[in-house]
């Protein structure tokens, strides 16, 4: 089968690097999929669970944070803030992270702490999501 | 000369004060290896998104963005100057603070209304004496750099700036050029200018491969720049940090080398004293039992 190369890069390390069969990821309305020779395009990326097809009918979920794809001559190069397998998440971190999020959403905040506070949410219920989905799973 | 029990407690000081500087050099180094590290690891990212913003910009050369607006109406003396001084929590590092805040006054100079985000204690105490405006809220220590820091840090600058309570935002610190040698800079950090991306110039009748931006260029943009940003305050912290414990570590790498002159130097007028007293310990001695068998 085709493949394409794939590139993600955390922002403290890369991620993934190697040929990848397809790609779903989050973008801004809706999952987006990448199969071999798509067309050149930057993508936006949200907060959301990427997964990706490394060999034949094997999918591996990423959570990923906001940034954004790149694809240019069936290279494509995923530059996200935060990139995580389901095995590396601390479950308990992130149910912590959640509810410190929520409780600063209960009080008073000014606009821009608000939306710090919902993305650092958003970031958390990710997380879980994809790491309880993987303990259903077993 | 000197009496010995002095001289010896004056060794012993300056032993003292040796172990000391000799701690905080390995500490520094050890601070400075981590800190290298750290700048490595997120080195892929943050220029990939630098070569994207210039992919960008190449591709659509009229694109127009809030974060590249340079607000050239607004006159000299009203623009409002932002800087973020990264200077260290504490002293005991040779001359760098001081460099850092000698480049700040130099901004201070210029016309504008200015306003200053402080990272450090030390230079926080120096221009909360001086009556520069300070951003309150901005409390950060420059120790241990992460990630998280730095969002937090650009988040609020990037908010004012899209508020218009900033228009030019200047990152004051301390680049690493080699182990040796570091120097404070000035880096602007917003607007964005397309010189910096070095735009690459092709020719007419090449043809360039299309790029599609999804959903919209405003979209991607407001998911690089941030990051952008953010990298860009990130890798400062970084620098900063690394060059900071370098500093220290050639302060202390001097001090324990001087102290260790300084004890051989004392330690010779120590043995000077010694063997005077006991010279003259013999003579009174000599001159004790000459004196007995003459009489």
């Amino acid at each position: 089968m085709e493949t394409f190369g794939l590139k993600i890069i955390a922002s403290d390390r890369v991620f993934y690097e190697g040929r990848c069969l397809s790609l779903v990821i989050p973008a801004p309305d809706g999952e987006k999929g990448i199969l071999p020779r798509h067309e050149n395009m930057v993508i936006a990326i949200d907060v959301g669970i990427a997964r990706m097809e490394l060999k034949e009918g094997e999918w591996t979920e990423v959570a990923v944070g906001t940034g954004f794809a790149e694809v240019v001559n069936n290279r494509v190069t995923l530059l996200v803030d935060t990139a995580e397998r389901p095995e590396e998440i601390d479950i308990r971190r992130a149910q912590e992270q959640r509810e410190r999020a929520e409780e600063q959403m209960r009080q008073k905040q000014s606009i821009q702490e608000y939306y710090h506070t919902q993305a650092s949410l958003a970031r958390a219920m990710n997380r879980l999501r994809l790491a309880q989905d993987k303990k259903w799973n077993l | 000369m000197a009496n010995i029990r002095e001289i010896q407690s004056r060794i012993n000081s300056v032993k003292d004060t040796m172990k000391i500087t000799n701690a905080m050099y390995m500490i520094s180094s050890s601070k400075m290896t981590q800190a290298k590290k750290k700048l490595a690891d997120t080195e892929p990212y943050f220029y990939g998104l630098q070569g994207e913003i210039s992919r960008i910009l190449r591709h659509l050369p009229e694109l127009k963005h809030r974060f590249f607006d340079q607000r050239e109406k607004i006159p000299k003396e009203e623009r409002k100057i932002g800087s973020i001084v990264i200077t260290a929590d504490k002293g005991l590092a040779g001359a760098y603070n001081h460099n850092i805040v000698k480049v700040e006054e130099e901004i201070l100079a210029k016309p504008g209304v200015h306003k200053l985000f402080v990272v450090g204690e030390l230079g926080r105490h120096y221009f909360s004496k001086r009556g520069v405006e300070i951003d309150t809220n901005f409390r950060y220590t420059v120790q241990k750099p992460t990630m998280h820091r730095a969002r937090d840090i650009s988040g609020a600058i990037v908010d004012q700036y899209l508020d218009g309570e900033l228009d030019e935002v200047y990152v004051v610190y301390t680049r690493m050029e080699n182990s040796v040698q570091a120097d404070a800079e000035v880096m602007k950090l917003l607007p964005l200018e397309r010189a910096d991306f070095n735009v690459m110039k092709m020719p007419l009748n090449m043809y360039r491969e299309e790029i599609d931006l999804y959903p919209s260029a405003e979209h991607v943009m407001d998911r690089i720049v941030p990051n952008y940003v953010n990298g860009m305050i990130y890798g400062a912290l970084v620098e900063a940090y690394a060059s900071e414990h370098n500093a220290r570590m050639m302060a202390m790498k001097s001090a324990t080398d001087s102290a260790e002159s300084l004890i051989k130097e004392l330690s010779i007028v120590y043995n000077r004293a010694r063997q005077a007293a006991i010279t003259q310990e013999i003579t009174e001695v000599c001159a004790g039992a000459r004196a007995q068998q003459r009489k």
